[in-house]
């Protein structure tokens, strides 16, 4: 079996060889996406990804375990152009946690209550973050990649990464634990569930 | 639930790529591969607008864009590499600074290796104390407020044993919107889950809290700090080595770097003494308060200019005592609610040993 690493090497002589680096990653790379800006973002950035990491073949050197995070690289900075798709799956997070109050939810079991509850605290604590430290967040998270990944996927010091997830860890800790009470501020969901 | 579990448990169920989708992903590859066009576009994808000037514009250069240009980027590493050991024929055999800062720095190195570090005995912990004060928000209210969140970390004599990690609740500061203040008041009665998730003493053998990451210097787990040299010139080589291609310029990241190597509070005074020396031997290294006050103590902040603005990290530290008190990130452009010269965010360290841990 073909490692990565090969499959670059070798569709730089053979160009259809890169779709079985598609066939790998494609469906990761689009789960990615879709977690953060929706199916129809993902479909463009995970097409565009391997277009662009297609035309990048020659100039790739690394070991297998750096294609995956290569290929995560530069899906990241796709999605940075679609910052505004983003914005609106969290805004509408952020509503879908007000489902809560929705009576018809109220007979469903206490981690279904729980999750849109939560997923509105997420969204609107990433909707806080840095640019930046919201992709080594998610990256991490939602992407499963590990630190040494994300440091070669955004190509940054490992430090670096360290720093930006502890500094969005830290503000997401804290918008946690205060946003979604000011937004939840005189209504009845949250302190009955917990009652 | 930690943050990082609620944040994996969201969205989890969102993704899976339809067949079809999939095909067609694959049929537009496959027609640009029979057309095989020419790489151009790295450099547009790559650009990056910059969030509070963080120095990541030049570290988003693709590994392609950087391997392709592998003469140029092994010009400009020698050129760093040379520039380095100028520096350091200059300033190391007479230890003659070239600035102020590098003076600042010397006599903290100095002073560093004189006090020497205080002795873990076993059954005893070195407790690490951070406060740090940072931005809030809730985007939705267009409300942002500061606020102060302390822990302590306690590391035992043998740091394989269990750690221990003293988390507290964020409080917001004194001008936060009383909202926000009421908010963070009945946060523990309201949402105990979170939270509980969130606050209290968590333990964790060597330190692996959470993700199961430990404490890493310049990449080296703390562990294996001892192999780091503690020559400057050299450990500054190492860092540059560590941090080629990434930052803004490589002075800036590698500054940063030591930065974050410090802010841990672990770092053994020898060790701590050379980075003080590598900081010296970068250029544009210099002093940017001499008076600069970070949680009720008084140092010498030392940053290094970006080279255009956004936001500026400074280490602050007590030349007298070698240690280092704190950093902060002073904003060099106006924001809204923000001038320039604000300070965006600071982070006090006091290390000491203590007999008990929570």
């Amino acid at each position: 079996m073909n490692t990565d690493a090969e499959i670059v090497e070798r569709s730089r002589y053979g160009p259809a060889a890169f779709g079985e680096l598609y066939d790998r990653h494609g469906p990761d790379i689009y789960r990615y996406a879709a977690r953060r800006a929706g199916d129809f973002v993902a479909e463009d950035v995970m097409a565009e990804t391997f277009l662009i990491a297609f035309e990048g073949r020659f100039d790739f050197v690394g070991s297998t375990g750096a294609v995956r995070p290569w290929l995560f690289g530069i899906a990241t900075n796709l999605l940075r152009r679609h910052h505004r798709a983003e914005e609106r799956v969290l805004r509408a997070l952020v509503k879908l946690g007000g489902r809560v109050e929705d009576p018809d939810f109220l007979g469903a079991v206490d981690e279904r209550l729980d999750a849109p509850g939560n997923q509105a605290r997420i969204a609107r604590a990433l909707q806080g973050l840095p640019a930046i430290d919201r992709d080594a967040i998610l990256l991490l998270a939602w992407a499963d990649l590990s630190y040494e990944d994300i440091a070669t996927a955004t190509a940054v010091p490992l430090g670096t990464v360290r720093s930006r997830i502890n500094r969005a860890r830290r503000k997401l800790r804290v918008n946690l634990t205060l946003s979604d009470q000011e937004d939840d501020h005189g209504r009845s969901a949250v302190a009955p569930r917990n009652a | 639930m930690d943050d990082l579990q609620l944040l994996r448990a969201t969205r989890n169920d969102i993704g899976t790529i339809p067949a079809a989708t999939l095909a067609r992903g694959r049929e537009r590859l496959m027609r640009a591969s029979h057309s095989d066009p020419a790489p151009h576009q790295f450099e547009d994808v790559f650009q990056d607008e910059g969030v509070f000037g963080v120095s990541h514009d030049a570290s988003r250069r693709s590994r392609s864009v950087r391997f392709r240009r592998g003469f140029a980027v092994a010009a400009a590493a020698a050129v760093i590499l040379t520039g380095a050991l100028v520096a350091a024929d200059v300033v190391l055999p007479d230890r003659r600074p070239i600035s102020a800062a590098a003076a600042v720095l010397e006599d903290a190195a100095a002073a560093t290796v004189r006090t020497s570090d205080p002795v873990v005995l076993p059954g005893q912990y070195l407790e690490i104390e951070t406060r740090a004060l940072y931005g809030a928000s809730s985007p939705g209210e267009g409300l942002t407020w500061d606020v102060v969140q302390a822990d302590e970390l306690y590391i035992p004599a043998d740091p394989h044993e269990e750690w221990i990690w003293n988390r507290q609740a964020p409080v917001p500061t004194e001008s936060a919107p009383e909202i926000v203040k009421e908010a963070a008041r009945l946060q523990p009665t309201v949402d105990p889950a979170t939270y509980a998730a969130l606050t209290g003493v968590f333990r964790a053998p060597g330190g692996a809290f959470g993700n199961g990451e430990q404490y890493t210097i310049i990449g080296e787990p703390l562990t294996e700090a001892d192999n780091l040299a503690r020559d400057p010139k050299a450990l500054l080589d190492r860092i540059y080595e560590h941090t080629e291609g990434a930052g803004k310029t490589p002075d800036l990241e590698a500054f940063e770097t030591i930065v974050e190597s410090l802010r841990t509070g672990i770092i053994p005074a020898d060790l701590r003494a050379a980075f003080y020396g590598a900081a010296a031997l970068i250029p544009g290294v210099d002093i940017m308060d001499s008076q600069a006050t970070i949680d009720g103590r008084t140092g010498v902040a030392i940053g290094i200019a970006p080279p255009e603005g956004g936001s500026r990290q400074d280490i602050i530290i007590d030349p007298t005592s070698g240690l280092v008190i704190g950093e902060q990130i002073v904003m060099l452009k106006d924001y809204p609610g923000a001038p320039a010269g604000t300070v965006e965010s600071w982070t006090s360290v006091q290390t000491s040993v203590v007999d008990s841990a929570p």
